[in-house]
């Protein structure tokens, strides 16, 4: 793969480029699921290719192909030099420095997720789904995932990596109805369970057969359960929420590339502005947010990103205050403050773009138990349902599978249909504590959409419990 | 390209099983990406993926490549039968898509599929350039999707789509506004007209003001109606999610619920949409009505879902890509059928007093059962006073149930636009909705967010 690489990058600088890359990557994933006790997907997939990236008169271009070979890579250089010859821009694009690096990285792994037997991952499944059965329980379904990539990085600033990363993960689902609603219980964590830059050993140690119990039964007590009733109160939020609260209005609003408007057409842009970096109020001093791709176990784990950049930690909030943006090269050299080092592409055939390596919010300190004591009135929100977010990421309005009333320091009656909104600065201002290091859970999605072409995103957040004061709570519509 | 049929019938002879489906999906595609008027992300495709099923007894698995030469076949071939080998009984596995007649549509265009990077990079050059002094944010792309699928039952199809569209975003700090055009012949697409749509919606957005929260009449552009009943359709007009009952269909079919004004049909025949010969397990397209002047009519099937529900429940042609395949049949060619109304400023004079959304962003389907979505206006929300637009407003946060957006319609345009509906995402497979514009007596907004402008 590595000489594949070689003979783009060469063929492209050929060609008329004045910076090249070229990434070539095999990825294997799987995907198995069951529902209601059968087999729903038994998915093999495998995809290879490579990427080349140009830049020819500060403009840039990119092709790709299937065939890892020389006559792919040729081709594909020579298309993104023809593009990006075909679109010149106004401006120069200029790059941040960096040294040329050679280097290898693995996933720490005990067992290679991929090559578990497909048998074994059905049969984890179908046990994870008898234990969530209920006569209120209409859909069960568990699922777990498996990937390997091989990916090789040339640049022709003398960058060479070498990368053998995996991931894999897993999640039950019940849902309940009545007929007339229907209600749904998750676990580890919605919209696909969570997943772990790690061997099999992070599935088993989700132990979704043990948990299948709760969350069939919580499902079905989420028919019985009365709405949550509208109000502006103190908000307890879990961590596997708090993940996506953290991403939606922290993660996306500090790429840079969105500051500086080149996703505005689709994902959209940031309320941030290049000069708040180091003075804007984020939120209280509780505050502290870092993006480390660095994190063991996080799919935002790597050595080095896309543009060869080694993987280090960035604080981006601290006490409080923006001290950092993700930030690509060229975005880097934009605002003159960093390398970049959050570059990453959803494969071969999509050029890299910022995104969210691994965005955690710090501990504080206690236990969910100690942030409960200290609420008169509130409402605990659990597992994320619904989001949304505008294009600059202020106005938010999030929805939870359950969520539970807190009455004088303790939790009370299940709710269903919870939501709550918001304003970014001023919600993160209202956080008056965050549980201790003991409550940190890592979690891991992979549904992080952006782009056009789109593309999607692994990512990893670490969060526990937050307390929110006097925020919005309840059901719309009017 | 690879002769995608080729491909498909070689990866089926490679198999072995007592039933095989292979899918090709072949995509030669451009897109000259634009941020403040200047391409920044210009991306070719080319690729060639290989879906491949195998059933041995009653055990079903599937893998997936993209090398088409004989050992990648091969390997292919292997990986789908031991996924079968490991799979459980399946005694309801439905039957395999048989030989059957295909309708004629249209749907490709040799002038759209010849098109290279030269030609989509001045395409996107003359967008910028209409839109003058204005910054614009967006893409031009068009492509060329083959599919091609072969069944050991007997089918064996190949189609090439192409699809071709512009989007614009032309947006200042505190003002912006929003245009698309998207055709399966790129002579439909008008790259200038879409830039100077966008700006000229973007000059009436400086100055928004804000908007009390609460309950409005209000008309709805297409792209936001477009965007906000694909949302509702991916649970209310699904097969699967009317057997699992957490679709709004759930108990209501037969019933009045909308206005009699409203007619949905998902109709991936007709030529003013991106057309389809058949979905992607090889079952030939038809018209599927959904809701007939306001009578709730029935769902989309793929043979899984059919296959379930019993009763003589067909296929309606409607199983997804193979990617997409878990989330059970999905209706990608909506129509909602245009009304009376000549112009918008007859839907605004109907309306009165209300607001005027032209665009919708990032939709969270908060409880499908009830069919209740939320999301922001943006690019071009404007309040609409004594049957005229007034001035610019904010993006608002809505919270809608939207049979209740559809249960009193003053109007709907008797024009209709081809709304895009696709990000890209995975294989190329453009789809939109064809939708007017539409006035509702009741569109709930729930907050206020930021001015409209990057």
């Amino acid at each position: 793969m590595r000489a594949v690489c070689e003979e783009a990058v060469a063929a492209a600088l050929a060609g008329g480029a004045s910076y090249a890359d070229a990434r070539a990557i095999v990825r294997r994933s799987q995907a198995i699921s069951t529902k209601n006790r059968r087999v729903d997907r038994v998915d093999d997939i495998e995809s290879e290719g490579i990427g080349v990236r140009v830049l020819v008169g500060g403009a840039w271009g990119f092709a790709c192909d299937r065939r890892l070979d020389e006559a792919g890579a040729h081709e594909a250089a020579a298309r993104a030099t023809s593009f990006a010859k075909a679109a010149p821009g106004k401006h120069q694009r200029a790059l941040a420095p960096i040294e040329p690096v050679q280097g290898e990285y693995r996933t720490p792994r005990d067992e290679d997720p991929v090559d578990v037997p497909l048998g074994d991952k059905i049969a984890l499944c179908l046990a994870a789904e008898e234990g969530m059965q209920h006569p209120d329980v209409k859909v069960t379904s568990a699922f777990v995932r498996a990937m390997r990539e091989s990916k090789v990085l040339v640049s022709s600033e003398g960058t060479a990596v070498e990368q053998d990363l995996v991931e894999c993960g897993g999640g039950i689902d019940a849902m309940a109805s009545d007929g007339e609603i229907s209600q749904l219980r998750s676990y580890p964590s919605a919209h696909g369970g969570s997943s772990a830059g790690s061997g099999w050993e992070y599935v088993l140690g989700l132990e979704l057969e043990r948990e299948a119990p709760r969350v069939g039964e919580q499902a079905a007590a989420l028919l019985r359960a009365p709405v949550c009733p509208p109000a502006t109160t103190t908000a307890v939020i879990d961590s596997e929420q708090m993940v996506l609260q953290v991403h939606e209005s922290i993660g996306h609003p500090t790429e840079l590339d969105r500051v500086y408007g080149t996703e505005a057409a689709y994902a959209g842009t940031s309320f941030l502005k290049p000069g708040d970096l180091g003075s804007l109020r984020y939120g209280s001093d509780r505050m502290n947010i870092t993006a480390d791709p660095t994190t063991a176990r996080g799919l935002g784990t790597f050595g080095y990103d896309d543009e060869g950049v080694p993987a280090a930690p960035t604080p981006v909030v601290e006490a409080g205050i923006l001290t950092g943006f993700l930030t690509s090269r060229e975005t880097a050299a934009q605002i003159g403050n960093g390398g970049g080092g959050s570059m990453r592409a959803d494969g071969w055939s999509r050029m890299p773009l910022v995104r969210m390596t691994n965005l955690h919010l710090e501990p504080g300190e206690g236990t969910l138990d100690d942030l409960l004591a200290d609420v008169d009135v509130g409402v605990y929100f659990e597992t994320n349902k619904s989001w949304s977010i505008d294009d600059k990421r202020l106005n938010f309005q999030f929805g939870t599978q359950v969520a539970w009333e807190i009455k004088n320091g303790k939790r009370g009656r299940m709710l269903r249909d919870a939501t709550y909104t918001g304003v970014t600065p001023i919600f993160w201002g209202s956080l008056d504590a965050v549980a201790g290091p003991g409550s940190w859970v890592l979690y891991g999605l992979t549904n992080c959409g952006k782009g056009q072409p789109g593309q999607h995103a692994h990512v990893s957040h670490g969060a526990a419990p937050g307390r929110f004061r006097n925020v919005q709570v309840g059901v719309a519509p009017s | 390209m690879t002769r995608a049929l080729e491909v498909a019938e070689q990866a089926v002879a490679a198999a072995d099983g007592d039933g095989v489906e292979a899918v090709v999906q072949a995509e030669r595609s451009g897109f000259a990406r634009f941020a403040g008027s200047e391409v920044h992300q210009p991306t070719l495709i080319e690729n060639t993926s290989v879906f491949l099923r195998v059933i041995r007894g009653r055990r079903a698995g599937a893998a997936a490549g993209n090398r088409v030469d004989d050992d990648g076949l091969r390997e292919l071939a292997v990986r789908a039968g031991e996924a079968a080998d490991a799979s459980p009984e399946d005694p309801n596995l439905p039957d395999l898509a048989a030989a059957s007649p295909l309708p004629d549509v249209d749907g490709n265009d040799e002038e759209t599929e010849a098109l290279g990077p030269a030609d989509q990079a001045q395409l996107a050059a003359e967008g910028i350039a209409a839109a003058g002094d204005m910054p614009i944010y967006g893409f031009f792309t068009s492509g060329a999707a083959t599919v091609a699928v072969v069944t050991s039952a007997g089918f064996s199809g190949e189609q090439t789509s192409t699809d071709a569209g512009m989007l614009a975003l032309a947006a200042t700090d505190g003002a912006s506004g929003y245009a698309e055009q998207t055709a399966w012949a790129v002579r439909e697409v008008d790259p200038a007209t879409v830039a100077r749509n966008a700006v000229e919606i973007a000059g009436r957005t400086a100055n928004a003001e804000e908007l009390r929260p609460g309950s409005y009449r209000a008309v709805l552009a297409p792209y936001a109606i477009g965007e906000l009943l694909q949302y509702f359709a991916y649970d209310a007009f699904s097969g699967l999610a009317l057997l699992e009952e957490r679709s709004y269909l759930a108990g209501r079919l037969g019933e009045r619920r909308f206005d009699e004004k409203v007619s949905i049909a998902d109709d991936a025949l007709d030529p003013r949409g991106l057309p389809k010969q058949f979905d992607f397990e090889g079952v030939p397209k038809r018209r599927v009505p959904l809701v007939e002047n306001g009578v709730l009519r029935g769902a989309v099937w793929d043979l899984a879902s059919a296959a379930r529900a019993g009763d003589s429940q067909e296929s309606t042609g409607n199983a997804a890509p193979p990617v997409e395949r878990r989330w059970g049949p999905l209706p990608f060619a909506l129509s909602l059928a245009g009304g009376e109304a000549e112009s918008v400023d007859e839907l605004v004079g109907l309306v009165g007093d209300g607001i005027y959304i032209t665009r919708v962003h990032y939709l969270g389907i908060v409880e499908p059962r009830q069919g209740i979505l939320t999301g922001m206006t943006r690019d071009g929300t404007f309040r609409i006073r004594d049957g005229r637009l007034a001035e610019p407003l904010v993006n608002l946060r809505f919270t809608v149930a939207l049979p209740d957006v559809l249960a009193d319609v003053p109007g709907l345009t008797r024009e209709t636009t081809l709304a895009n509906e696709a990000a890209f995402y995975d294989e190329r497979f453009a789809y939109g909705a064809l939708v007017p514009s539409i006035a509702t007596a009741r569109f709930d907004v729930t907050g206020v967010g930021g001015p409209p402008g990057i």
